[in-house]
């Protein structure tokens, strides 16, 4: 696997100081995440004064914006630094959202005018980003999208839709929204477009009450009539397919990284718990039951950190990787589920409480199964991948 | 067989099993005509890397380049190094 430098160790230490701040207050604002709503309606994303001046929104962005420029591999190392020491999880998935939704395709995709014009407030976090892909119509399916744009003139689309799901929704100030610019070109039918917080006819909804990730805001959109000019398009039109696909490598590498950081911390305090606690007159660890719980825990980790870093190094080799990242996606959403219920059975009845953080780390984890692609669709994904038909599947 | 047989062949075995290989037109719109999807473009694309040697960039990947199998071969064309000392498989 990947050698880290000393270079890389100084690196993630130079960010570890900030998560204490971050962690700080994280089980109240699980428990009341709207307590501290603002008055124009949105909740502010928690402690986002202390994350911008963290300048972990800067990361993979090049230094001519303001950012750090280091590459997918350094940006995930730091990354995992932030799940082992951020206890906010809500949190720790809001800025993943921030670093990926609309600074990397813009990074990738995006013109000299309309990089200079948004990277620098993204780098800083002044511009609050997120991406609207799920509609009510086309989840899974993304093609089967209710959303539409038209061409509106030659330099202008007029967006048509809604949207829901959309993590940083609420509070977002420029947002990717994808469309169907043309349903009989299949996957050249879907376009990116940077719509910015203002723009007519965008209406964006509260944050709505979920079972975990509390503290990440996410709510709907709506987009009735809104003009959006043909500039603020990433790439050109039909590309959104492309730029989704590079979206969702980093946001899947990048956010799952930081799950394999908790995993690890949740290890671990699990192994501190397992050999302090006494039951029989003996530590609880000691007892075969709890010390195979305790190895799956590991074995989960060091899975999912050997594939998450095996398959970005195949992206910056230039690797086909699209089987590589399902399998991390699920082989790492789905430990963590397992590795956050065995620390509730570990913690016996501690664990069940709020106070302990480990039922909010559970119900946190059960999201990972679902965005970014369900853990069904990421099979599918690998199936197709292997030339098993649909019907086969 | 020439590059068109072996995209020609690779397109039939996986999206279009009911059709005899020589009854696609080269020219047939593989998009309009609903044939291919986004995974299976994923699985296209792919094959092409494993196949050819070619790395596709994200920016490549545009209609024009995948619509047809006469334009899978012109882009593969392209995109392929040194046409005289091609050997395939
Ligand atoms: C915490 C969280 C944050 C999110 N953030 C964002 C965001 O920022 N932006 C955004 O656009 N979206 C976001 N989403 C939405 C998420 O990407 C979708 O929920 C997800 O893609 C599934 O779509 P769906 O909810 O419409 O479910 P559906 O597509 O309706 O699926 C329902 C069920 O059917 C299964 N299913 C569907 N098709 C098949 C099939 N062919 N074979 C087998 N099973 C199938 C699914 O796996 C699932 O179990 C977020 C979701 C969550 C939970």
């Amino acid at each position: 696997m990947y050698e880290w430098s000393q270079a890389h160790h100084e690196l993630r230490a130079e960010f570890a100081p900030w998560y204490e701040v971050l962690s700080e207050g994280h089980l109240d604002a699980d428990n009341d995440p709207g307590s501290d709503t603002d008055s124009d309606g949105g909740s502010p994303i928690r402690k986002w004064e202390q994350v911008r001046a963290s300048g972990l929104l800067r990361l993979p962005f090049h230094t001519e914006w303001g950012g750090r420029g280091l590459d997918l591999l350094s940006t995930m190392y730091v990354l995992e630094g932030l799940g082992e020491g951020c206890r906010d999880g809500g949190l720790c998935f809001s800025i993943c959202t921030q670093l990926v939704s609309a600074g990397i395709p813009l990074q990738r995709f995006g013109g000299p005018e309309l990089k200079a014009r948004y990277l620098p407030g993204i780098c800083d976090g002044s511009t609050i980003t997120a991406h609207a892909i799920t509609d009510p119509r086309g989840g899974s399916d993304v093609l089967g999208m209710g959303m539409t744009a038209k061409p509106d003139g030659d330099d202008h689309w007029i967006l048509d839709g809604d949207k829901v799901f959309v993590t940083n929704g609420p509070v977002a100030d420029l947002i990717v929204v994808y469309a169907l610019t043309d349903a009989s070109l299949g996957p050249f039918g879907l376009t990116a477009f940077l719509v910015e917080r203002g723009t007519e006819g965008l209406l964006a909804g509260p944050d709505l009450p979920k079972l975990g990730l509390r503290s990440s805001p996410l709510g709907e959109l709506s987009l009735r009539n809104c003009r959006i000019p043909a500039a603020n398009v990433l790439g050109r039109p039909g590309l959104g397919f492309a730029v989704l696909d590079h979206v969702m490598r980093w946001e899947i590498l990048c956010s799952f990284i930081v799950q394999a950081g908790a995993m690890r911390h949740r290890l671990d305090r699990c192994v501190a718990h397992a050999t302090q606690r006494r039951q029989f007159g003996r530590p609880i660890g000691s007892f075969q039951m709890i010390a195979d719980q305790i190895v799956e825990m590991k074995i989960g980790v060091e899975n999912s950190r050997r594939w998450l870093y095996d398959a970005a190094e195949g992206v910056v080799r230039g690797r086909d990787v699209t089987t590589d990242v399902a399998i991390a996606k699920v082989v790492t959403s789905e430990a963590n589920v397992r590795s956050a219920l065995a620390a509730v059975q570990i913690f016996g009845g501690r664990g069940y409480l709020a106070e302990t953080g480990l039922e909010k780390d559970l119900r946190d984890a059960v999201g990972g199964t679902i965005y970014s692609g369900t853990t069904q669709m990421q099979r599918i994904r690998i199936a197709r991948m292997l030339g098993l038909k649909e019907s086969q599947t | 067989m020439d590059i068109t047989e072996v995209i020609r062949e690779f397109v039939v075995t996986e999206y279009l099993p009911d059709t005899p290989a020589d009854e696609l037109e080269v020219d047939y719109d593989l998009f309009r005509n609903g044939v291919v999807n986004s995974l299976d473009l994923l699985r296209l694309i792919s094959w092409l890397k494993d196949q050819f040697g070619i790395p596709v960039d994200e920016l490549d990947i545009v209609p024009e380049n995948f619509r047809t199998v006469a334009a899978i071969r012109d882009f593969v064309e392209s995109a392929l190094p040194a046409p005289a000392e091609r050997t395939l498989s």
